[in-house]
């Protein structure tokens, strides 16, 4: 009974070695430790990377025009991003917020607003152009407000596209200037 | 018919009958594809045939002392046999879950019956409640593999028809026994029906722990990580394999309580290992499935031996373990489906921010990064609520050298994040399960105190 008994209490000693073992050298390599990559505050200011070049400028301005925008509706930029793609997800994500069409205007303009302030802070642009643009974004209608951000394709990738809305903009505040 | 030939027909029924409780966990996914049902309902397969073996198990073991053990046995093959075939050529969730449930009642009064007739194979009560609680452990742990196999190479009916000719070979040894057999009815002793209370909680508790270890290992593996059934079913051939390797010499050692609570305690701290994961790799699955295979054959064959010893009629008392077994399944899949399925939403959501994070941040051009954007959104909606595979999405890579390795970098980082927040989507299950186990210990240690477990 007692050489029984003895192999028994072995056998216990011996799994539960080998459990808290395997469970020991799971938590030490990481196990348990899971955090998915942090979402950065939209509102706290963010370093521009690279403010040199202009596809890099026109990618932090859409950047800092999302993070503006998503601050002021206290989202993420990442939640706001593929919420401004299409019409239809704009409305189920303004729908979901229980946000008016002039309240998400006023979100974006804000967000046009911080993008442009930053390209001025990171000397991008000149001061003299940031306000020019300052003046435009303002009085931009929402849908064209929302293809700054949202139509990036265009909006970063050239002459012909968003850069080119950027130029547009830039175009319109040369024409309020005296 | 010798008597090893009866054994091994014996066994082979009981294996195979218990194999069905865990042999679709991986033709699932084709099953909800094919059948165009919800997820809900198609957890269903596996819980309506667990859930009817639970509860039709006991009332066949008093079928079995009405009708005698032999006839019973090669009824319930039949009847198993016939509802397999249902299965097999079921073109709805419907036809396919009543298809189950006849299955699970032929199959528990064949495993009930078999277990009556053993000892009279094997020379004792304790041989043949070793011999039937082994074969019921191999039959489980070897069934995902099965069927993944099987779903793979040809398709998820393929498991069922199979067991058709399988089956009724096995009835057809039976059945001279059967005509031997002469109509005599046991009288059943009130005070002998009582089953052993501790013995049978622990089985319903172990249980629960490894419906988690079986269904959501092959879960987190084919949903999670994306493996196909093959490749999981190779995968999961690590727990039958220790297993049957721990059965052997687990049952040199003398004390049932000691081999139950070692079992309990590896099954526990493999579910534990599974929740804490340090990465999405195939192979980390393999410590702790070798934990819990071991405990499989540690755990199972002792309690059951527990449940059974002394006493009689041996159907009615296999009958319990039986019934608390499955009970326990039923109650793991239903307490742990909802969790890792609200945790698998909740950690995709995490995984779509943070990939987008990572997009958005990625130093490659705004027009590469928006369309790259768009065409992960286009993934993310294809697979629904599944994980996804982002991979496609960032083919082909640029030409450009630098913007080419930037792209490659994105696309492992975001594959990364997906992975993570699959495998920590498993965690809360899998500690649940890791507790579930544990909590077996409760009724092991009580058992040891008040009688000789």
């Amino acid at each position: 009974m007692s050489g029984g008994e003895g192999s028994g209490r072995l056998l216990v000693a011996g799994a539960a070695v080998l459990a808290v073992a395997l469970v020991a050298a799971y938590l030490a390599f990481g196990g348990g430790a899971y955090e998915p990559t942090p979402v950065v505050d939209p509102c706290a200011p963010r370093e521009w990377r690279s403010p040199d070049g202009i596809e890099e400028s026109a990618q932090q301005f859409a950047l800092s025009a999302l993070d503006g925008a998503a601050c002021e509706l206290g989202v993420s930029r990442e939640t706001l991003a593929p919420a401004l793609a299409t019409e239809g997800s704009r409305a189920e994500f303004a729908a979901e917020l229980g946000i008016s069409d002039a309240e998400l205007e006023t979100a974006v303009r804000a967000g046009l607003l911080r993008g442009i302030d930053d390209a001025a802070e990171a000397g991008a642009i000149s001061p003299l152009v940031a306000e020019g643009l300052g003046a435009v974004a303002s009085r931009l209608p929402v849908d064209e407000s929302i293809a700054v951000i949202s139509d990036a394709g265009e909006f970063l990738a050239g002459a012909e596209g968003a850069i080119g809305d950027v130029g547009d903009l830039l175009d319109d505040a040369a024409g309020l200037l005296p | 018919m010798s008597d090893r030939a009866t054994r091994a027909a014996l066994a082979a029924a009981v294996g195979l009958v218990l194999a069905d409780s865990s042999v679709v966990v991986l033709a699932l996914p084709d099953i909800y594809r094919e059948l165009d049902v919800s997820v809900a309902a198609v957890t269903w397969v596996l819980v309506s045939f667990n859930l009817v073996l639970a509860l039709a198990a006991v009332p066949a073991a008093f079928a079995s002392a009405v009708v005698g053990p032999a006839r019973l046995t090669v009824a319930g093959l039949v009847v198993f046999a016939l509802a397999s075939l249902a299965c097999g050529l079921a073109d709805s969730i419907g036809v396919l879950l009543v298809a189950r449930c006849a299955q699970a009642l032929g199959g528990a009064a064949a495993i009930c019956a078999a277990l009556e007739l053993l000892p009279s194979v094997v020379g004792s009560e304790r041989r043949a409640a070793t011999a039937w609680a082994a074969a019921g452990a191999a039959g489980a742990a070897l069934g995902p593999g099965i069927g993944g196999l099987m779903t793979e190479l040809i398709s998820w009916q393929s498991i069922f028809l199979a067991q058709v000719p399988a089956t009724l070979a096995l009835a057809l040894a039976l059945l001279p026994g059967a005509a031997r057999e002469g109509r005599t009815r046991s009288p059943l002793d009130q005070r002998s029906l009582r089953p052993h209370l501790a013995a049978n909680v622990a089985l319903a508790l172990v249980s629960a722990a490894l419906a988690a270890a079986l269904f959501l290992v092959v879960l987190l593996l084919i949903e999670g990580w994306r493996l196909t059934p093959i490749a999981a079913a190779a995968a999961v051939t690590v727990m039958p394999i220790c297993a049957l390797l721990a059965a052997a010499p687990a049952r040199r050692v003398r004390s049932v309580a000691a081999r139950a609570a070692a079992g309990v305690i590896l099954i526990a701290g493999g579910l534990a290992a599974l929740g804490l994961l340090p990465r999405a790799e195939v192979a980390l699955t393999f410590p702790p499935q070798a934990l819990i295979g071991a405990g499989l054959a540690l755990t199972l064959s002792a309690l059951t031996e527990a449940a059974l010893a002394g006493r009689s009629p041996q159907a009615l008392h296999g009958g319990w373990t039986i019934a608390a077994r499955h009970a326990g399944v039923v109650a793991g899949l239903l307490v742990l489906t909802p969790v890792f399925t609200a945790d698998l939403e909740t950690e995709r959501e995490r995984a779509q921010l943070a990939g987008t994070a990572a997009l958005l941040d990625a130093s490659i051009p705004p027009g590469a990064q928006l369309e790259l954007a768009n065409r992960i959104a286009e993934r993310i909606e294809q697979e629904g609520d599944k994980v996804p595979i982002l991979g496609p999405a960032f083919e082909p890579l640029p030409a450009d050298p630098a913007e080419r390795a930037a792209t490659a970098a994105l696309r492992t980082e975001i594959e990364d994040e997906v992975d993570r927040a699959a495998t920590h989507a498993f965690s809360g299950s899998f500690l649940i399960a890791a507790a579930f186990a544990l909590a077996a210990l409760i009724p092991i240690a009580l058992a040891r105190r008040r009688i000789a477990l």
